[in-house]
């Protein structure tokens, strides 16, 4: 198989923020616009901080482990209260009314997750280059609430195992006229070093 | 606060980041996340000297650096930078905080058990007692270690803080 140059790796995970954030408008009816759209390789401290460091109260999101011509890791993920603010979008609540993760909040946010996440695989599974182009599968979203280091820990140990370094696709974006941020993280697998060849490499200066 | 590690005396920061090994002496106070990894805590009460290193991975297969970052690497460089600390050699005990079941993002089996068990045997190498643990579950915990008094705290989502009650016997 062919690594993708830097260019490419970028474009296809740019197309796949670019969705995310259509779906996320779409499904909760507001503009969404995207803050952060990157493909990185971070060491692996600061890659463990991507989401908040060791003072950061609890993030709540959604796993989802995603197989097929990538693999990898795929996490939403968001503050608690931006986590209940979209819960309370999506249950059609007064936005302030829900303060705990009952489980018709933890099923908004799976839901959720489920529409920009297979939005966001969806667009890359599309722009796969020939050779990788037999579908991406992911799985069932998994409600997490947790601390944000240690989820990211959990994302990073495949990478980890084999180096220092860790390379992810980082998004975020924010919903007009309500205080919810989201990001997205995808942590490919180290087994796809050959399509990531280039993003493995020393950055280009 | 975070700082540029010093492998050759130990991180000296009070946020231990993921495969680093923080030391202390007299007081200070030396905490750190952890999931699927674990946080284990060397103390010498004696000589009032303490490491915490947050292990994310059960064997180095070769690799030294960074060694806190392997359990079989973790545990010999711990009692070589408290040593350096104390001046002379040291007599510990062991505390193990971590080795959740976290969502798995990733492919391979589940590795928190696996750190658990690696670090078990480490210690065993050695002759350290483990005289505390909070190990297991499915959330992260926040680990913090009062050098001055030798408490050990655990934090985690929905449980609050705990204080891991040493094994007397």
């Amino acid at each position: 198989m062919t690594p993708l140059d830097q260019d490419a790796l970028a474009s296809l995970f740019h197309a796949g923020a670019a969705q995310a954030s259509q779906a996320l408008a779409l499904w909760l009816g507001r503009p969404a616009s995207m803050l952060i759209d990157r493909l990185t390789r971070l060491s692996l401290i600061d890659a463990v901080g991507v989401l908040g460091g060791v003072d950061a109260e609890p993030i709540c999101g959604c796993g989802m482990r995603v197989t097929g011509a990538l693999s990898g890791g795929l996490l939403l993920a968001a503050s608690d209260t931006a986590g209940l603010t979209l819960a309370d979008l999506i249950l059609n609540r007064p936005v302030g009314c829900s303060t705990n993760w009952g489980e018709l909040e933890q099923s908004a946010v799976t839901e959720t997750a489920n529409i920009v996440g297979c939005s966001y695989l969806n667009a890359i599974a599309a722009r796969m280059p020939g050779d990788r182009s037999g579908g991406i599968l992911p799985s069932p979203p998994q409600f997490i609430r947790d601390y944000p280091a240690a989820v990211m820990e959990a994302a990073v140990v495949s990478q980890a195992a084999a180096s220092e370094t860790v390379v992810l696709a980082e998004s975020a974006f924010r919903l007009a006229g309500v205080p919810i941020r989201c990001g997205l993280v995808f942590v490919p697998d180290r087994n796809d070093f050959d399509l990531f060849g280039a993003a493995w490499n020393e950055p280009r200066s | 606060m975070t700082a540029s590690p010093d492998r050759t005396t130990g991180f000296h920061s009070d946020a231990i980041p993921i495969g680093e090994i923080g030391v202390a002496r007299d007081s200070g106070v030396l905490r750190t996340f952890v999931g699927s990894c674990v946080a284990v805590v060397l103390q010498d009460r004696r000589r009032r000297v303490a490491a915490l290193a947050h292990v994310m991975l059960p064997a180095a297969n070769g690799r030294v650096t960074p060694p806190g970052k392997y359990a079989d690497t973790a545990v010999p460089e711990m009692l070589r930078l408290l040593s350096l600390l104390a001046g002379d050699s040291v007599a510990c005990t062991a505390m193990l905080a971590g080795g959740a079941r976290m969502f798995a993002f990733g492919a391979g089996s589940p590795i928190g058990d696996q750190n658990v068990t690696a670090l078990e045997r480490a210690l065993a190498l050695v002759g350290i007692p483990i005289t505390a643990r909070d190990c297991g579950g499915a959330c992260g915990r926040r680990v913090s270690l009062d050098v001055a008094t030798g408490s050990v705290t655990t934090e985690m989502v929905g449980r609050g803080i705990q204080a891991l009650e040493e094994d007397r016997r």
